[in-house]
């Protein structure tokens, strides 16, 4: 810690260019993270590629023009304008060339980036007894040798491109999200795209200072693709991404200094670190997460076999010990169902005692009457016996209320299933007040006709009190006695369809 | 196979059903997307399949091509169990899935229904070519065979599809929307495509959207919501109660449906004691 504070201060106190340039890297980290988050969001990296390459031809030109019109010697403002015309010019053509032909834009890019790049190098070759241009730290960058006039170009950058951001902000998230919707309610898109090109064309200028031409890209990108794996929102990701800008300039800056390598290099190679970190580490979007996520997941058949298993036990009670035994599973994933069941309030957990709630009970009731009548269904179609059971226990996981209801009509409301067993009445839409078909009532049930639907309704009408009473002929047959102010007055028999076209509003039995 | 024998037997109506579906319950969760669905479509039928969004169509397409395992129940092409029988159905892509820019012409097209029959380090045969050609002459796209893809009109761009699945030897086509984001002239050269395809002998099995046109288009409609509702002629199936309650839920009246192939309904197996 002390070392580092020993850097950051002490060496630079005595070095004034070393200050210089830690100033540069913030300046620009800054810049480039606000604009990258756009650049990450819009897709357009490889675009922002190709301007930061375009550039080359740019300060060559713009060097030239001012050295032959002007007689000024590296210009650096001629430069910066060269740069910027430059890149809008790459940008311009590139979107005019995948507009017109049928070559899709990645390609485009390709071709025109690397054309203009290649001819800034053959002018900086052919005209080298005019153009003093280093190449190479052009490419590789220089954060060293930063002059003044530099810094005040880098001070003014800044300014111009947060104010822009700042005031802009809501267009940019429109345009950048929903451009349609952006130009329906009157945004000029076209104007906004070139203007956030401008601005990624001065950033890129400033950034290749930095760390050169090459690697500009990761500096304006990573922050803002680390910050995007954390935020849900653009505002707290530009927040964020200028925070990741900071730390990768300045923890790649030391090393450099400490390795003595290259510091754009390294604070790129950073950057990169950074984002791979995150991506393996981040709470909701990373790598880690997700895996866990899938680890912790308690698979619902588990959950749903559990409270099957409870229901059937004695007093519907079971133990931890008791449920492992008769379901294939691990104890520990068996444990931590019944935690997400207890928290669910499905299960109470009473010391070693485990047994269901209310909605426990419910729940295994319509799993129970799910897999009861998946049985009767397979049994149906002819399904040999000593599969019944096997087969219905992976289709009772399919007990949506409709599909259950549709396999009871189907069936002719069965009142038990292949072995015997009682299958539990529709208790969903049982409930007194409800209107429900006969079709679906239960020995004992009571209600008011309410409506009949079709003809046939075996001379039951509207207003009539019924009782149900056991049915008949193989349960085929619906038996309900009509009664008249608590007096019986007949019994009718119906057949499914007449029972499924009465309609009664249910009442409390007794 | 040579076309000779290709022509026999779709030539041959066979009293085996094109598709037969049985009892089929395909589940993602506690919601199938398929319950129950039986149905049955003859050899040379132009079907189409209706329903609203989520309601299985694709699950139903899916299944027809042996890319899903059923929870329950089973597909049979020509009685061939769907995933033994893969080369039987063709599928004929969605045309927005497309890239009509691809340096490709209407006669590859139409071949590459053949380059599943050839190894790769096999040239494609002369008799590959012929069935090629031959597809195309049945859609009557012979003409245009150098042409690329994107220089054809929508209808046209729809047959050289379809060649490419005569091509593959399928007997059974399925498309899915293929009157999707088409004008009126369009839909009309679609569905002449259709037609003539059908006319061959072939059985389609087309996912469609727009109930208007259900009515004219198809011999036979599958109206469908998770479970088959209806599977019978348009005017069977295009009821404006069983239609509100597919599409708008508004009843909860149980399967008497007044289409045919629910006869089964009417047995009412005996659960038992």
């Amino acid at each position: 810690m002390n070392s580092v504070y020993q850097w950051l201060v002490e060496i630079h106190q005595a070095n004034p260019y070393l200050i210089k340039a830690l100033l540069t890297g913030l300046l620009v980290t800054t810049v480039c993270s606000v604009i990258g988050c756009y650049i990450v969001l819009r897709r357009t990296s490889f675009l922002a590629d190709a301007l930061s390459h375009s550039m080359l031809a740019g300060v060559v030109g713009g060097y030239l023009v001012m050295k032959i019109l002007f007689n000024e010697e590296a210009h650096a403002l001629g430069m910066l304008v060269g740069s910027i015309a430059s890149g809008i010019f790459t940008v311009a053509i590139i979107g005019f060339v995948s507009r017109k032909s049928r070559v899709k834009d990645d390609a485009v890019i390709g071709v025109m980036y690397t054309g203009i790049f290649a001819l800034g190098g053959v002018l900086a070759s052919r005209f080298s007894e005019y153009v003093h241009v280093d190449v190479y730290h052009f490419v590789i960058g220089s954060i060293l040798g930063v002059s003044d006039g530099d810094l005040r170009m880098m001070a003014v950058v800044t300014i111009v491109v947060l104010t822009f951001v700042i005031l802009a902000f809501r267009q940019l998230q429109l345009i950048s999200f929903d451009r349609v919707m952006a130009a329906s309610i009157g945004v000029n898109v076209v104007l906004l795209d070139y203007m956030l090109t401008t601005c990624t064309a001065m950033v890129v200028v400033t950034g290749v200072q930095v760390v050169g031409i090459i690697q500009v890209v990761g500096l304006l990108i990573a922050p803002g693709a680390t910050a995007y794996l954390l935020c849900d929102r653009l505002k707290n990701m530009i927040w964020v991404a200028i925070l990741f800008g900071w730390s990768g300039f300045l923890v790649g800056y030391y090393l450099s200094e400490q390795l003595n390598v290259a510091p754009g290099g390294m604070i790129v190679v950073v950057s990169t670190a950074q984002f791979l970190l995150v991506f393996l580490v981040a709470p909701r979007y990373g790598l880690l997460a997700g895996l866990q996520r899938r680890w912790r997941a308690i698979p619902q058949q588990l959950i749903e076999d559990i409270l099957g298993v409870i229901m059937r036990s004695e007093d519907e009670q079971a133990t931890i010990a008791g449920i492992a035994q008769r379901i294939e599973y691990r104890v520990d994933r068996i444990r931590k169902a019944i935690q997400s069941l207890t928290r669910q309030e499905m299960l109470l957990v009473e010391g070693d005692i485990i047994s269901l709630t209310d909605e426990g009970r419910q729940h295994a009731r319509r799993l129970l009457r799910s897999h009861r009548l998946w049985e009767s269904y397979l049994q149906h179609l002819g399904v040999a016996a000593e599969e019944l059971h096997d087969r219905a226990h992976v289709l009772e996981h399919v007990h949506d209320e409709d599909a259950v209801d549709y396999l009871d009509d189907k069936l002719g409301h069965p009142l038990v299933d292949p072995h015997g067993a009682e299958i539990p009445e529709d208790f969903v839409h049982l409930v007194p007040g409800e209107e429900v078909r006969v079709a679906i009532l239960r020995a004992g049930h009571r209600g008011e006709v309410v409506r009949v639907i079709g003809a046939d309704t075996g001379g039951l009408d509207v207003g009539m009190q019924l009782v149900v009473g056991p049915r008949e002929d193989d349960s085929q047959m619906w038996v309900v006695t009509v009664m008249d102010h608590n007096s019986m007055q007949g019994v009718v028999r119906l057949n499914h369809a007449q029972a499924d076209s009465v309609i009664v509003k249910l009442q409390p039995s007794d | 196979m040579s076309i000779s024998k290709k022509t026999n037997r779709l030539g041959g109506k066979s009293q085996i059903p094109a598709i037969e579906v049985r009892n089929l319950t395909v589940s993602y969760g506690p919601v199938p997307a398929l319950l129950d669905v039986s149905l049955s479509v003859a050899p040379g039928q132009l079907v189409g399949v209706i329903g609203p969004n989520g309601s299985g169509k694709s699950t139903l397409l899916k299944s027809l091509l042996g890319f899903v395992k059923p929870d329950f129940g089973d597909v049979e092409l020509f009685g061939e169990d769907a995933d033994k029988a893969k080369g039987r159905v063709a599928y004929v892509p969605q045309r927005g899935s497309v890239d009509w820019d691809f340096p490709v012409t209407v006669g590859e097209v139409a071949l590459m229904g053949r380059y599943g029959k050839q190894p790769w380090w096999r040239d494609m045969s002369a008799e590959d070519r012929e069935i090629a050609e031959y597809a195309l002459e049945q859609v009557r796209m012979s003409e245009f065979r150098n042409r690329q893809i994107g220089q054809l009109s929508g209808g046209q761009q729809q047959r050289v599809f379809m060649a490419r699945a005569i091509a593959q030897g399928s007997e059974i086509l399925l498309l899915d929307e293929p009157f999707a984001g088409v004008d009126a002239a369009t839909e009309r050269a679609i569905l002449d495509v259709l037609e003539t395809t059908r006319e061959a002998g072939r059985t389609l099995v087309v996912v469609h959207h727009d109930l208007t046109t259900a009515n004219e288009y198809f011999d036979s409609l599958i109206l469908l919501k998770q479970r088959l509702y209806a599977h019978g002629t348009p005017e069977q199936v295009l009821h404006p109660e069983l239609l509100s309650e597919v599409y708008e839920g508004k009843l909860r009246v149980f399967a008497h449906l007044p289409a045919a192939g629910q006869s089964e309904v009417g047995q009412r197996g005996t659960p038992h004691e």
